[in-house]
C-alpha cells in the first residue's frame, strides 16, 4: 500500500484524539541532528475544524483486536485497515519536520495482536528517531493499556509526553462499551508514570545528567457523551487525577458517532457545548483554585449551559461580592467573572503604581461586560450595588435590554435535556 | 511649555535622541519627540544621530531592566512611526522602576509600547509555526514570508537552534531581506533580484502528503472555518502548503 493512502487511513483514525499540545518540554536539540522543543509549544497550522495542528498525529496501525463500541477502529467496523512500517513513520516525521510543518510526532495505535506487541513496535519508532536519527523534536506517545511496565518505562525515556487514555469515566461504562479494557490496566500505568516522573525530577535535581522521564508530563482523555456519567462525576475524576496522579492535562472529547451501536446514544450532533463547559471547569480546577465540589454538587451535577462555570458559581454566591479591585488578594480576584489569570496578575502589578480606575481596568484587559456586576474600584461601582442574582443573570444573558424582554428568555437554554 | 525634540527618522537616531534627552532633560516624561519632516510649521530642536549612543542606551537598559530592554528590542522590530514620545517616556520609566515597569499598564506610554511589542511577539511566535520550507534541487531549504513586522532576525535565530543540520534560507519578500544558515553560521543580507530556484524532485510529493494529512486530520462533524481563520489569519495563507489550491 502506498504511503499516501496509509497516511490518509491512519491520520483519519487518529483525529479523535484531542491532545495536540507540544508544550512543557525544553530541549536543546543534538548539535548534529534535527529539532528542539519549545517550553510554550508551537502550533503549526489549524485544521478545518479549527483545532490546532502541532504534531503529526497518526496511528501506527488501525488493525484492532478490540471491539470498543465507541471507537472507529473497532474490530467489527468495516473500515479499510493499514499499518505503517517504522521506517515510514520516521521518514514522514523527519520530512515534515525539516519543512517546519510540525513540532513533532504523536504516535498512537490500535491494538495489534497484543498490547505488548503493539507497544514494543511503537517504542521502537521513538527509539530509532531519538538514537539513530538524532531527532530532538517533540514526541507524544500513547501507552497501550495492558502492556508491560518495562515498555512504559522505555517509552517515557524517549517521549516528551506520554498518555494513557481513560476513554470512559467509570468502570461500569468501560465494561459495557469496551469489555476488553479493564480499569486497572489503565490506572496502573498511570500511577507508574506518575512515580517515574517524580523520581526523575528528584534525580535531575541531584544531577542534570540524570535521564529525563516524560519531561512534558502525563495526560489522558475522556470521551464525553458516549456514556451516562454526569459532569460532577467527570470533574471529580479529573480532580483526583490532577491531585493524586499528578497529571498535566485531562482532555475531553465530545463523542462523535462513528459506528451505529445500540449501546450508544443517538446524538444529533457532538456535544460541543458540554465539552467546552468541561474545559472551562477544568481550567478552574487547575488555575483558579476551585474544587470540583464548589463547581457542582450531587443536587446539581450538570454544568450550566448558559453560563460559564465561574459565572454560575458567582451567581450562587452573592455574599462573596462585590470584590474591591484595589485591595482584594490574587486568589479573590481570580474568582471574579471576567477576570482571568493574566488580568488578575496585571491588576496586582498595576496597583503598585497607582490605584486602578474602572477605565484602567478595561485597558488591563478585564472583560468589563461580565465583571462589572461583581466589582468595585476604590468604593466606586459602575453598577447599582443592589442587583439581585436574578437580575444579573438576565442582564448577562440578554445585555442591558429593558426588563420586560427578560421574561421572554428561551427556556431550553437552561434545560439540561440537550445532551441527556 | 513642553520642550519638543526632533530626530532624523532612523532607529539609531531615535535611540540616540532618547539617550540625549534622558541626560539633559530634568523631566523627560514632560517632553515630546518626533521625526523631523522639514515642514513649515515644525518646531523643535533636532538631536543629531550617534550610533554608539544608541547602542549604549540599549546596553545600559539591559543591565538595569532586561525585560524592558527586550520589550524595547521587540518594539523596534515593528518599525512603527509616530510613537517616539511614548517610547521616550517608556524608557525613562524603565530606568526609574526597572523591570516592574511592565506592570504599569495603566500608564498610557507603557501600555502603547507594551501592546505594540506584544503584537510583534505574537507574529514572531505565529511565524515559528507557519513558516514553510521547500527543498531545493541542491538540497538546501528555502522559506518565503511576508510578515507585518521585521521579525527576520529573531525568527532566523529560532531556526538556527532547530534545523541545525540543514542548509536553509529565510526570505522576507516584502523587505527583500534574507537570512542564511549553513554549517553552523548565520548570515543576514539583502536580495535585490530574486528568482525562484528549482525545487527538488521529491518536494511536490512531500507537499502532497502534508496536504492529505491536513485534510484528514480535521473531524468532519466539527467543521469550523471561522475558528480556523481567527487562529490562522488569511494573510498568512499565501505561503502555506496546505492552503494552496483551495
Amino acid at each position: 500500500m502506498d504511503t499516501q493512502v496509509k497516511l490518509q487511513i491512519l491520520s483519519g483514525a487518529a483525529r479523535y484524539d484531542a491532545s495536540c499540545a507540544s508544550s512543557g518540554s525544553k530541549r536543546e536539540g543534538p548539535s548534529c541532528g534535527t529539532g528542539n522543543t519549545s517550553t510554550i509549544g508551537i502550533c503549526h497550522s489549524w485544521a478545518d475544524d479549527g483545532r490546532c495542528i502541532s504534531l503529526l498525529k497518526i496511528l501506527l496501525s488501525n488493525d484492532c483486536i478490540y471491539d470498543c463500541a465507541y471507537c472507529v477502529n473497532r474490530s467489527t467496523n468495516p473500515v479499510e485497515r493499514a499499518s505503517f512500517t517504522a521506517r515510514e513513520v520516521i521518514d514522514l516525521t523527519l520530512e515534515f519536520y525539516r519543512r517546519n510543518y510540525i513540532e513533532g510526532l504523536f504516535l498512537s495505535s490500535a491494538v495489534m495482536q497484543s498490547p505488548d506487541h503493539t507497544m514494543e513496535r511503537m517504542v521502537r519508532v521513538a527509539e530509532a528517531l531519538r538514537t539513530e536519527e538524532q531527532f530532538g523534536g517533540y514526541i507524544h506517545m500513547k501507552i497501550i493499556p495492558g502492556c508491560s511496565s518495562e515498555l512504559v518505562r522505555k517509552a517515557g525515556l524517549y517521549a516528551d509526553r506520554i498518555s494513557v487514555n481513560i476513554e470512559l469515566p467509570s468502570q461500569a461504562s468501560l465494561q459495557r462499551l469496551a469489555p476488553q479494557k479493564h480499569k486497572h490496566a489503565i490506572l496502573e500505568p498511570m500511577a507508574l508514570i506518575g512515580r517515574e516522573i517524580a523520581t526523575s525530577l528528584v534525580e535531575r535535581k541531584a544531577s542534570r545528567h540524570a535521564p529525563r522521564f516524560a519531561p512534558a508530563g502525563q495526560s489522558t482523555q475522556m470521551i464525553i457523551g458516549a456514556s451516562p456519567e454526569n459532569d460532577f462525576q467527570i470533574l471529580r475524576l479529573s480532580q483526583g487525577l490532577y491531585k493524586k496522579m499528578n497529571l498535566k492535562r485531562v482532555y475531553y472529547s465530545a463523542y462523535v458517532p462513528v459506528t451505529a451501536d445500540n449501546r450508544l446514544p443517538a446524538l444529533a450532533a457532538p456535544p460541543l457545548l458540554r465539552e467546552h463547559r468541561l474545559y472551562q471547569a477544568d481550567w478552574l480546577l487547575r488555575f483558579y483554585g476551585f474544587s470540583a465540589e464548589e463547581i457542582l454538587s450531587d443536587e446539581a451535577p450538570h454544568l450550566d449551559e448558559s453560563f460559564d462555570p465561574k459565572t454560575a458559581w458567582a451567581l450562587r454566591h452573592p455574599e462573596f461580592f462585590p470584590v474591591e479591585i484595589n485591595r482584594a488578594d490574587y486568589a479573590t480576584l481570580l474568582r471574579v467573572p471576567g477576570i482571568g489569570v493574566l488580568s488578575a496578575k496585571r491588576i496586582v502589578a498595576a496597583r503598585r503604581f497607582s490605584s486602578i480606575t474602572p477605565e484602567g481596568l478595561k485597558k488591563i484587559g478585564v472583560v468589563i461586560k461580565r465583571a462589572k456586576y461583581f466589582i468595585i474600584c476604590s468604593g466606586r461601582s459602575s453598577e447599582k450595588p443592589d442587583h439581585s442574582p436574578t437580575v444579573i443573570r438576565h442582564r448577562l444573558l440578554l445585555g442591558e435590554g429593558d426588563e420586560a424582554t427578560v421574561s421572554a428568555l428561551p427556556e431550553q437554554l437552561v434545560l439540561p435535556g440537550l445532551f441527556a | 511649555m513642553m520642550n519638543s525634540y526632533l530626530y532624523d527618522g532612523t532607529a539609531d537616531g531615535l535611540l540616540s535622541a532618547i539617550t540625549w534627552i534622558l541626560e539633559e532633560e530634568p523631566d523627560p516624561e514632560k517632553v515630546t519627540l518626533s521625526e523631523r519632516k522639514d515642514t513649515l510649521f515644525e518646531e523643535g530642536f533636532t538631536i543629531s544621530t550617534d550610533a554608539t549612543q544608541a547602542e549604549s542606551l540599549f546596553f545600559r537598559l539591559k543591565q538595569h531592566a532586561p525585560d524592558a530592554a527586550h520589550t524595547l528590542y521587540t518594539f523596534m522590530l515593528a518599525e512603527k512611526e509616530g510613537m517616539e514620545t511614548s517610547l521616550l517616556h517608556y524608557v525613562s520609566l524603565a530606568f526609574r522602576y526597572g523591570d516592574k515597569v511592565k506592570g504599569y499598564l495603566t500608564h498610557p506610554a507603557v501600555r502603547d509600547i507594551v501592546n505594540v511589542a506584544k503584537k510583534v511577539g505574537r507574529e514572531l511566535h505565529r511565524m515559528k509555526g507557519l513558516l514553510r520550507f521547500e527543498k531545493l534541487q541542491d538540497g538546501a531549504y528555502l522559506a518565503k514570508m511576508e510578515p507585518d513586522y521585521n521579525i527576520l532576525h529573531p525568527l532566523a535565530y529560532h531556526f538556527s537552534r532547530r534545523l541545525r543540520a540543514q542548509h536553509w534560507f529565510l526570505y522576507d519578500v516584502k523587505r527583500r531581506t534574507a537570512a542564511r544558515w549553513n554549517n553552523g553560521s548565520l548570515q543576514f543580507g539583502t536580495i535585490e533580484q530574486f528568482t525562484t530556484p528549482a525545487l527538488s524532485e521529491d518536494e511536490k510529493k512531500v507537499q502532497a502528503l502534508w496536504q492529505v494529512f491536513f485534510k484528514t486530520i480535521a473531524i468532519p462533524d466539527r467543521k469550523n472555518p471561522r475558528l480556523q481563520k481567527s487562529n490562522m489569519p488569511m494573510k498568512y495563507w499565501k505561503y502555506l502548503v496546505e492552503k494552496q489550491g483551495e
